[in-house]
Protein backbone atom coordinates (compact mmCIF):
# COMPACT_ATOMS: atom_id res chain seq x y z
CA UNK A 1 0.00 0.00 0.00
CA UNK A 2 1.23 3.49 -0.76
CA UNK A 3 -0.19 6.17 1.47
CA UNK A 4 -1.57 8.71 -1.02
CA UNK A 5 -0.10 11.62 0.92
CA UNK A 6 3.31 9.94 1.44
CA UNK A 7 2.90 10.19 5.22
CA UNK A 8 5.72 8.08 6.63
CA UNK A 9 3.87 7.93 9.95
CA UNK A 10 0.65 6.57 8.39
CA UNK A 11 -0.69 3.73 10.56
CA UNK A 12 -0.34 1.19 7.74
CA UNK A 13 3.35 2.11 7.22
CA UNK A 14 4.07 1.91 10.96
CA UNK A 15 2.33 -1.49 11.13
CA UNK A 16 4.04 -2.81 7.97
CA UNK A 17 7.02 -0.84 6.68
CA UNK A 18 8.02 -3.63 4.30
CA UNK A 19 5.26 -3.21 1.73
CA UNK A 20 5.59 0.55 1.30
CA UNK A 21 9.39 0.83 1.43
CA UNK A 22 9.72 -2.38 -0.59
CA UNK A 23 7.67 -0.82 -3.38
CA UNK A 24 9.87 2.28 -3.31
CA UNK A 25 12.95 0.04 -3.51
CA UNK A 26 11.62 -1.52 -6.73
CA UNK A 27 10.11 1.55 -8.40
CA UNK A 28 12.01 4.63 -7.20
CA UNK A 29 15.05 3.65 -5.10
CA UNK A 30 16.25 7.24 -4.65
CA UNK A 31 12.93 8.83 -3.78
CA UNK A 32 12.12 12.40 -2.77
CA UNK A 33 9.38 12.49 -0.13
CA UNK A 34 7.75 15.93 -0.29
CA UNK A 35 5.83 15.56 2.98
CA UNK A 36 8.86 14.92 5.19
CA UNK A 37 11.19 16.84 2.81
CA UNK A 38 13.80 14.14 2.59
CA UNK A 39 15.28 11.53 0.26
CA UNK A 40 14.46 7.89 0.91
CA UNK A 41 17.14 5.33 0.03
CA UNK A 42 16.00 1.72 -0.06
CA UNK A 43 18.34 -0.50 -2.12
CA UNK A 44 21.08 -2.49 -0.41
CA UNK A 45 23.74 -1.30 -2.87
CA UNK A 46 22.79 2.37 -2.49
CA UNK A 47 22.54 2.14 1.26
CA UNK A 48 25.97 0.59 1.77
CA UNK A 49 27.47 3.13 -0.66
CA UNK A 50 25.87 6.02 1.22
CA UNK A 51 26.78 4.85 4.71
CA UNK A 52 30.39 4.05 3.82
CA UNK A 53 30.95 7.50 2.28
CA UNK A 54 30.95 9.63 5.41
CA UNK A 55 32.77 12.39 3.51
CA UNK A 56 29.69 12.79 1.29
CA UNK A 57 27.01 12.37 3.96
CA UNK A 58 27.16 14.08 7.35
CA UNK A 59 25.88 12.54 10.57
CA UNK A 60 25.33 15.93 12.23
CA UNK A 61 21.61 15.63 11.67
CA UNK A 62 19.97 16.82 14.87
CA UNK A 63 21.64 20.21 15.11
CA UNK A 64 20.95 20.85 11.42
CA UNK A 65 17.32 19.78 11.39
CA UNK A 66 15.01 22.81 11.25
CA UNK A 67 11.77 20.83 11.40
CA UNK A 68 9.42 21.00 14.38
CA UNK A 69 9.13 17.81 16.41
CA UNK A 70 6.91 15.14 14.90
CA UNK A 71 4.54 13.81 16.11
CA UNK A 72 3.75 17.30 17.54
CA UNK A 73 4.49 18.13 21.16
CA UNK A 74 2.50 20.10 23.71
CA UNK A 75 2.37 23.85 23.41
CA UNK A 76 4.95 25.33 25.75
CA UNK A 77 7.31 22.35 25.49
CA UNK A 78 9.44 23.93 22.74
CA UNK A 79 12.18 24.99 25.23
CA UNK A 80 12.35 21.40 26.46
CA UNK A 81 12.66 20.22 22.88
CA UNK A 82 15.53 22.67 22.28
CA UNK A 83 17.29 21.49 25.45
CA UNK A 84 16.95 17.85 24.34
CA UNK A 85 18.32 18.83 20.94
CA UNK A 86 21.39 20.54 22.42
CA UNK A 87 21.98 17.46 24.52
CA UNK A 88 21.60 14.99 21.66
CA UNK A 89 23.80 17.00 19.28
CA UNK A 90 26.79 16.02 21.46
CA UNK A 91 26.17 12.29 20.97
CA UNK A 92 28.94 10.29 19.32
CA UNK A 93 26.52 9.22 16.57
CA UNK A 94 26.01 12.89 15.62
CA UNK A 95 29.70 13.65 15.01
CA UNK A 96 31.63 13.78 11.74
CA UNK A 97 35.33 13.31 11.14
CA UNK A 98 37.82 14.47 12.15
CA UNK A 99 36.25 14.88 15.62
CA UNK A 100 34.46 11.56 15.42
CA UNK A 101 37.64 9.53 14.87
CA UNK A 102 39.28 10.39 18.19
CA UNK A 103 36.00 9.97 20.06
CA UNK A 104 35.24 6.61 18.48
CA UNK A 105 38.80 5.42 19.10
CA UNK A 106 38.49 6.30 22.77
CA UNK A 107 35.51 4.00 23.29
CA UNK A 108 35.96 1.44 20.50
CA UNK A 109 38.26 -0.96 22.35
CA UNK A 110 35.74 -1.45 25.14
CA UNK A 111 33.23 -2.86 22.62
CA UNK A 112 35.32 -5.10 20.35
CA UNK A 113 33.92 -8.61 19.71
CA UNK A 114 36.76 -10.09 21.77
CA UNK A 115 36.04 -7.79 24.71
CA UNK A 116 32.28 -8.36 24.51
CA UNK A 117 32.72 -12.15 24.40
CA UNK A 118 33.98 -11.93 27.99
CA UNK A 119 30.50 -10.60 28.93
CA UNK A 120 28.69 -13.65 27.56
CA UNK A 121 28.60 -15.51 30.91
CA UNK A 122 27.09 -12.43 32.60
CA UNK A 123 24.49 -12.09 29.84
CA UNK A 124 23.64 -15.79 30.06
CA UNK A 125 23.15 -15.58 33.81
CA UNK A 126 21.02 -12.44 33.53
CA UNK A 127 18.77 -14.13 30.95
CA UNK A 128 18.45 -17.23 33.15
CA UNK A 129 17.55 -15.10 36.19
CA UNK A 130 14.83 -13.24 34.31
CA UNK A 131 13.38 -16.46 32.89
CA UNK A 132 13.51 -18.09 36.36
CA UNK A 133 11.35 -15.27 37.66
CA UNK A 134 8.95 -15.58 34.73
CA UNK A 135 8.68 -19.38 34.53
CA UNK A 136 6.02 -20.12 37.19
CA UNK A 137 3.43 -17.87 35.52
CA UNK A 138 3.20 -20.03 32.40
CA UNK A 139 3.40 -16.98 30.17
CA UNK A 140 4.83 -13.48 30.00
CA UNK A 141 4.74 -10.16 28.28
CA UNK A 142 8.16 -10.33 26.60
CA UNK A 143 8.90 -6.60 26.56
CA UNK A 144 8.44 -5.81 30.26
CA UNK A 145 9.53 -9.20 31.59
CA UNK A 146 12.65 -9.86 29.54
CA UNK A 147 13.47 -7.49 26.68
CA UNK A 148 13.48 -4.20 28.64
CA UNK A 149 15.15 -5.28 31.91
CA UNK A 150 17.91 -7.39 30.33
CA UNK A 151 19.87 -4.63 28.54
CA UNK A 152 19.50 -2.26 31.50
CA UNK A 153 20.97 -4.91 33.79
CA UNK A 154 23.92 -5.36 31.45
CA UNK A 155 24.58 -1.68 30.73
CA UNK A 156 24.38 -0.64 34.36
CA UNK A 157 26.90 -3.39 35.15
CA UNK A 158 29.16 -2.00 32.41
CA UNK A 159 28.76 1.46 33.93
CA UNK A 160 29.79 0.09 37.31
CA UNK A 161 26.50 1.03 38.97
CA UNK A 162 26.20 -0.45 42.48
CA UNK A 163 23.21 -2.71 43.19
CA UNK A 164 21.48 -0.14 45.37
CA UNK A 165 21.28 2.28 42.44
CA UNK A 166 19.91 -0.19 39.90
CA UNK A 167 16.25 0.73 40.35
CA UNK A 168 17.04 4.43 40.03
CA UNK A 169 18.93 3.83 36.77
CA UNK A 170 16.17 1.61 35.48
CA UNK A 171 13.64 4.38 36.07
CA UNK A 172 15.91 6.83 34.23
CA UNK A 173 16.36 4.35 31.37
CA UNK A 174 12.57 4.09 31.04
CA UNK A 175 12.34 7.88 30.76
CA UNK A 176 15.04 8.02 28.08
CA UNK A 177 12.86 5.72 25.97
CA UNK A 178 10.60 8.74 25.35
CA UNK A 179 13.12 9.74 22.63
CA UNK A 180 11.20 7.23 20.52
CA UNK A 181 7.62 7.91 21.61
CA UNK A 182 4.74 9.83 20.10
CA UNK A 183 2.91 11.23 23.13
CA UNK A 184 2.52 15.05 23.01
CA UNK A 185 3.93 15.41 26.55
CA UNK A 186 6.95 13.16 25.90
CA UNK A 187 9.55 15.95 26.24
CA UNK A 188 8.86 16.22 29.98
CA UNK A 189 9.78 12.64 31.00
CA UNK A 190 12.59 12.61 28.45
CA UNK A 191 14.16 15.72 29.98
CA UNK A 192 13.73 14.20 33.46
CA UNK A 193 15.63 11.15 32.23
CA UNK A 194 18.41 13.25 30.73
CA UNK A 195 18.76 15.52 33.78
CA UNK A 196 18.64 12.52 36.07
CA UNK A 197 21.44 10.85 34.13
CA UNK A 198 23.58 13.99 34.24
CA UNK A 199 23.05 14.35 37.99
CA UNK A 200 23.82 10.70 38.59
CA UNK A 201 26.82 10.28 36.30
CA UNK A 202 28.69 13.58 36.86
CA UNK A 203 30.03 12.74 40.35
CA UNK A 204 30.89 9.19 39.16
CA UNK A 205 33.07 10.67 36.43
CA UNK A 206 35.00 12.68 39.02
CA UNK A 207 35.55 9.55 41.10
CA UNK A 208 36.62 7.49 38.09
CA UNK A 209 39.00 10.22 36.93
CA UNK A 210 40.84 9.79 40.25
CA UNK A 211 40.35 6.05 40.68
CA UNK A 212 39.96 4.32 37.32
CA UNK A 213 38.15 1.00 37.32
CA UNK A 214 37.22 -1.55 34.70
CA UNK A 215 33.99 0.17 33.67
CA UNK A 216 32.70 2.30 30.84
CA UNK A 217 32.60 5.52 32.87
CA UNK A 218 36.34 5.10 33.54
CA UNK A 219 36.91 4.86 29.79
CA UNK A 220 35.07 8.14 29.24
CA UNK A 221 36.73 9.82 32.24
CA UNK A 222 40.12 9.00 30.77
CA UNK A 223 39.05 10.32 27.36
CA UNK A 224 38.02 13.55 29.06
CA UNK A 225 41.42 13.83 30.76
CA UNK A 226 43.06 13.32 27.37
CA UNK A 227 40.98 16.13 25.90
CA UNK A 228 39.01 13.91 23.52
CA UNK A 229 35.63 14.42 25.21
CA UNK A 230 34.28 17.49 26.99
CA UNK A 231 32.49 16.85 30.28
CA UNK A 232 29.19 17.48 28.55
CA UNK A 233 30.07 14.88 25.93
CA UNK A 234 30.99 12.36 28.63
CA UNK A 235 27.59 12.79 30.27
CA UNK A 236 25.68 12.78 27.00
CA UNK A 237 27.38 9.64 25.75
CA UNK A 238 26.85 7.74 28.97
CA UNK A 239 23.15 8.46 28.57
CA UNK A 240 23.39 7.52 24.89
CA UNK A 241 24.87 4.18 25.84
CA UNK A 242 21.99 3.53 28.20
CA UNK A 243 19.36 4.55 25.64
CA UNK A 244 20.92 3.06 22.51
CA UNK A 245 21.59 -0.27 24.16
CA UNK A 246 18.12 -0.35 25.72
CA UNK A 247 15.74 0.55 22.89
CA UNK A 248 17.51 -1.48 20.21
CA UNK A 249 17.98 -4.61 22.31
CA UNK A 250 14.33 -4.49 23.36
CA UNK A 251 13.38 -4.46 19.69
CA UNK A 252 15.80 -7.23 18.74
CA UNK A 253 14.37 -9.50 21.43
CA UNK A 254 10.70 -8.70 20.74
CA UNK A 255 10.90 -8.63 16.93
CA UNK A 256 13.08 -11.73 16.87
CA UNK A 257 10.82 -13.68 19.21
CA UNK A 258 7.82 -12.68 17.12
CA UNK A 259 9.50 -13.75 13.87
CA UNK A 260 10.54 -17.09 15.35
CA UNK A 261 7.06 -17.82 16.69
CA UNK A 262 5.37 -16.81 13.44
CA UNK A 263 7.54 -19.34 11.60
CA UNK A 264 6.95 -22.67 13.35
CA UNK A 265 9.43 -24.56 11.17
CA UNK A 266 12.19 -22.15 12.12
CA UNK A 267 11.20 -22.32 15.78
CA UNK A 268 11.25 -26.13 15.70
CA UNK A 269 14.74 -26.08 14.15
CA UNK A 270 15.97 -23.78 16.90
CA UNK A 271 14.39 -25.96 19.59
CA UNK A 272 16.16 -28.98 18.09
CA UNK A 273 19.58 -27.29 18.19
CA UNK A 274 19.49 -24.10 20.29
CA UNK A 275 23.21 -23.78 20.76
CA UNK A 276 24.10 -24.59 17.17
CA UNK A 277 21.52 -22.29 15.58
CA UNK A 278 21.45 -19.34 18.01
CA UNK A 279 24.01 -17.40 16.02
CA UNK A 280 22.35 -17.75 12.62
CA UNK A 281 18.91 -17.26 14.14
CA UNK A 282 20.03 -13.95 15.62
CA UNK A 283 21.42 -12.76 12.27
CA UNK A 284 18.19 -13.70 10.48
CA UNK A 285 16.09 -11.97 13.16
CA UNK A 286 18.26 -8.88 12.71
CA UNK A 287 17.71 -9.00 8.93
CA UNK A 288 14.05 -9.92 8.82
CA UNK A 289 12.62 -7.33 11.22
CA UNK A 290 15.47 -5.03 12.29
CA UNK A 291 15.42 -3.10 15.61
CA UNK A 292 16.24 0.11 13.73
CA UNK A 293 14.24 0.59 10.54
CA UNK A 294 16.03 3.65 9.28
CA UNK A 295 18.58 6.35 10.09
CA UNK A 296 19.37 9.80 8.73
CA UNK A 297 22.19 11.68 7.08
CA UNK A 298 22.58 15.15 5.54
CA UNK A 299 24.34 15.55 2.19
CA UNK A 300 27.69 17.32 2.71
CA UNK A 301 28.06 18.02 -1.02
CA UNK A 302 25.95 17.73 -4.17
CA UNK A 303 25.76 14.03 -5.11
CA UNK A 304 24.31 12.22 -8.15
CA UNK A 305 22.69 8.82 -7.69
CA UNK A 306 20.47 6.94 -10.12
CA UNK A 307 19.86 10.05 -12.19
CA UNK A 308 18.77 12.15 -9.21
CA UNK A 309 20.70 15.08 -7.77
CA UNK A 310 20.91 15.14 -4.00
CA UNK A 311 21.84 18.71 -3.07
CA UNK A 312 24.18 19.73 -0.28
CA UNK A 313 22.09 20.15 2.86
CA UNK A 314 19.33 17.75 1.74
CA UNK A 315 18.19 15.31 4.37
CA UNK A 316 18.30 11.59 3.61
CA UNK A 317 16.67 8.66 5.34
CA UNK A 318 18.10 5.24 4.56
CA UNK A 319 15.83 2.32 5.20
CA UNK A 320 17.62 -0.75 6.52
CA UNK A 321 14.29 -2.56 6.70
CA UNK A 322 13.98 -2.22 2.90
CA UNK A 323 17.64 -2.98 2.06
CA UNK A 324 17.44 -6.14 4.19
CA UNK A 325 14.71 -7.43 1.85
CA UNK A 326 16.47 -6.46 -1.39
CA UNK A 327 16.08 -9.43 -3.78
CA UNK A 328 19.33 -8.41 -5.54
CA UNK A 329 21.21 -9.50 -2.39
CA UNK A 330 18.90 -11.91 -0.56
CA UNK A 331 17.31 -14.82 -2.46
CA UNK A 332 13.63 -15.13 -1.53
CA UNK A 333 14.00 -12.07 0.74
CA UNK A 334 10.61 -12.22 2.45
CA UNK A 335 11.29 -15.76 3.65
CA UNK A 336 12.48 -16.10 7.26
CA UNK A 337 15.34 -18.57 6.84
CA UNK A 338 17.72 -19.54 9.64
CA UNK A 339 20.10 -21.19 7.14
CA UNK A 340 20.70 -17.99 5.13
CA UNK A 341 24.44 -17.79 4.39
CA UNK A 342 25.98 -15.30 3.96
CA UNK A 343 23.55 -12.96 5.67
CA UNK A 344 24.65 -9.48 4.55
CA UNK A 345 22.01 -7.52 6.47
CA UNK A 346 22.69 -3.87 7.22
CA UNK A 347 20.88 -3.71 10.56
CA UNK A 348 23.94 -2.31 12.35
CA UNK A 349 24.66 0.18 9.55
CA UNK A 350 28.15 0.30 8.04
CA UNK A 351 31.12 2.62 7.70
CA UNK A 352 32.67 4.69 10.47
CA UNK A 353 29.43 4.77 12.50
CA UNK A 354 28.86 0.99 12.40
CA UNK A 355 26.98 0.21 15.61
CA UNK A 356 29.41 0.39 18.53
CA UNK A 357 27.32 -2.13 20.46
CA UNK A 358 26.87 -4.65 17.65
CA UNK A 359 28.95 -7.40 19.26
CA UNK A 360 27.06 -7.03 22.54
CA UNK A 361 23.68 -6.97 20.77
CA UNK A 362 24.57 -10.18 18.96
CA UNK A 363 25.49 -11.90 22.23
CA UNK A 364 22.26 -10.71 23.87
CA UNK A 365 20.18 -12.00 20.94
CA UNK A 366 22.02 -15.33 20.85
CA UNK A 367 21.66 -15.91 24.57
CA UNK A 368 17.97 -14.94 24.65
CA UNK A 369 16.85 -17.00 21.64
CA UNK A 370 18.90 -19.96 22.79
CA UNK A 371 17.48 -19.79 26.33
CA UNK A 372 13.89 -19.40 25.13
CA UNK A 373 14.22 -22.44 22.86
CA UNK A 374 15.86 -24.53 25.60
CA UNK A 375 13.47 -23.64 28.39
CA UNK A 376 10.16 -23.09 26.63
CA UNK A 377 10.03 -25.33 23.54
CA UNK A 378 6.24 -24.95 23.49
CA UNK A 379 6.50 -21.15 23.38
CA UNK A 380 3.71 -19.52 21.32
CA UNK A 381 2.06 -16.16 20.78
CA UNK A 382 -0.73 -15.41 23.23
CA UNK A 383 -2.76 -13.64 20.56
CA UNK A 384 -4.24 -10.20 20.42
CA UNK A 385 -3.35 -7.32 18.13
CA UNK A 386 0.27 -6.17 17.99
CA UNK A 387 0.99 -2.45 18.01
CA UNK A 388 4.16 -0.50 17.23
CA UNK A 389 5.43 2.84 18.53
CA UNK A 390 4.78 5.62 15.98
CA UNK A 391 8.45 5.92 15.02
CA UNK A 392 10.06 5.97 11.61
CA UNK A 393 13.45 5.14 13.12
CA UNK A 394 12.76 2.26 15.51
CA UNK A 395 10.71 -0.88 15.00
CA UNK A 396 9.34 -1.06 18.52
CA UNK A 397 6.51 -3.34 19.62
CA UNK A 398 4.45 -1.91 22.47
CA UNK A 399 3.94 -5.38 23.95
CA UNK A 400 4.40 -9.05 23.03
CA UNK A 401 2.42 -11.55 25.14
CA UNK A 402 3.47 -15.21 24.91
CA UNK A 403 2.61 -18.45 26.70
CA UNK A 404 4.23 -21.86 27.04
CA UNK B 1 63.53 -8.85 7.63
CA UNK B 2 60.93 -11.10 9.18
CA UNK B 3 58.75 -13.20 6.89
CA UNK B 4 55.43 -11.57 6.12
CA UNK B 5 52.25 -12.27 8.03
CA UNK B 6 49.35 -13.83 6.14
CA UNK B 7 46.48 -11.38 6.50
CA UNK B 8 43.04 -11.83 4.94
CA UNK B 9 39.90 -9.69 5.07
CA UNK B 10 36.52 -11.39 4.68
CA UNK B 11 34.44 -9.08 2.49
CA UNK B 12 31.22 -10.77 3.57
CA UNK B 13 31.98 -9.34 7.00
CA UNK B 14 33.90 -6.10 6.33
CA UNK B 15 31.62 -3.06 6.75
CA UNK B 16 34.18 -0.34 6.11
CA UNK B 17 34.41 0.76 9.75
CA UNK B 18 37.99 1.87 9.07
CA UNK B 19 39.60 0.91 12.38
CA UNK B 20 42.23 -1.22 10.61
CA UNK B 21 43.04 1.55 8.14
CA UNK B 22 43.43 4.14 10.89
CA UNK B 23 45.53 1.83 13.12
CA UNK B 24 47.78 0.37 10.38
CA UNK B 25 47.52 2.60 7.29
CA UNK B 26 50.54 1.01 5.60
CA UNK B 27 48.99 -2.46 5.91
CA UNK B 28 45.31 -1.85 5.15
CA UNK B 29 43.63 0.36 2.58
CA UNK B 30 40.04 0.84 1.48
CA UNK B 31 39.03 -0.20 -2.03
CA UNK B 32 36.41 1.59 -4.14
CA UNK B 33 33.62 -0.11 -2.22
CA UNK B 34 35.18 1.19 1.02
CA UNK B 35 36.07 -2.30 2.12
CA UNK B 36 39.46 -3.10 3.57
CA UNK B 37 42.14 -4.76 1.44
CA UNK B 38 45.66 -5.78 2.45
CA UNK B 39 48.11 -3.38 0.90
CA UNK B 40 51.39 -4.42 2.56
CA UNK B 41 51.41 -7.25 5.14
CA UNK B 42 54.85 -6.09 6.35
CA UNK B 43 53.78 -2.47 6.76
CA UNK B 44 53.48 -2.58 10.56
CA UNK B 45 54.82 -4.63 13.48
CA UNK B 46 52.93 -7.84 14.23
CA UNK B 47 51.47 -6.36 17.44
CA UNK B 48 49.90 -3.49 15.48
CA UNK B 49 48.42 -5.85 12.89
CA UNK B 50 46.96 -8.01 15.65
CA UNK B 51 45.48 -4.93 17.31
CA UNK B 52 43.90 -3.91 14.00
CA UNK B 53 42.41 -7.41 13.69
CA UNK B 54 41.10 -7.32 17.24
CA UNK B 55 39.57 -3.85 16.69
CA UNK B 56 37.58 -5.00 13.65
CA UNK B 57 33.96 -4.74 14.86
CA UNK B 58 32.83 -7.65 12.70
CA UNK B 59 35.82 -9.99 13.07
CA UNK B 60 36.59 -9.76 9.36
CA UNK B 61 40.38 -9.89 9.69
CA UNK B 62 42.31 -13.14 10.01
CA UNK B 63 46.03 -13.15 10.74
CA UNK B 64 48.43 -16.09 10.47
CA UNK B 65 52.20 -16.21 10.69
CA UNK B 66 54.38 -17.02 7.69
CA UNK B 67 54.04 -20.74 8.46
CA UNK B 68 50.24 -20.48 8.43
CA UNK B 69 49.77 -20.74 12.20
CA UNK B 70 46.64 -18.81 13.17
CA UNK B 71 47.37 -15.75 15.35
CA UNK B 72 43.91 -14.11 15.24
CA UNK B 73 41.09 -14.79 15.89
CA UNK B 74 41.61 -17.14 18.84
CA UNK B 75 40.79 -20.74 17.91
CA UNK B 76 37.55 -20.83 19.88
CA UNK B 77 36.18 -17.53 18.54
CA UNK B 78 32.86 -17.41 16.67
Amino acid sequence: MTPPDEDLFAPEVIADPYTYFGRLRETDPVHWNPVSSLWIITRHEDLTWLVRHHELFSSAVIRNDPRPPYPPIEAGHQPLFEAVRTFRADQLVEQDRPGHLAMRNAVHEYFTPTAMESWRPFVRRAVADLLDEAAPAGGMEVLTTLAAPLPVRIITEMMGVPNDDREHLRALADKLLYINRGEPNRMAPLMEGISGMIDYVAPKVDIRAREPANDFISVLARAEQEGVFTRHQVLVNTALLLFAGHETTMNLICNGTLALLRHPDAWRSLVTDPEGLARQATEECLRYDPPVKSTQRIAAVDVERRGKTIRKGDRIRWIMAAANRDPRVFPDPDRFDLTRQPNLHVSFGAGIHYCLGAALARIEGQEVFRALAERFPSLRLAGGPLEYQPSIQFRSLKALPVTW
Amino acid sequence: MEPALQITVDHHRCVGNGQCVSLAPAVFAHNEAVQSVVHDPSGAPEAVVLKAARFCPTGAIRVADAAGRLLFPPENAP
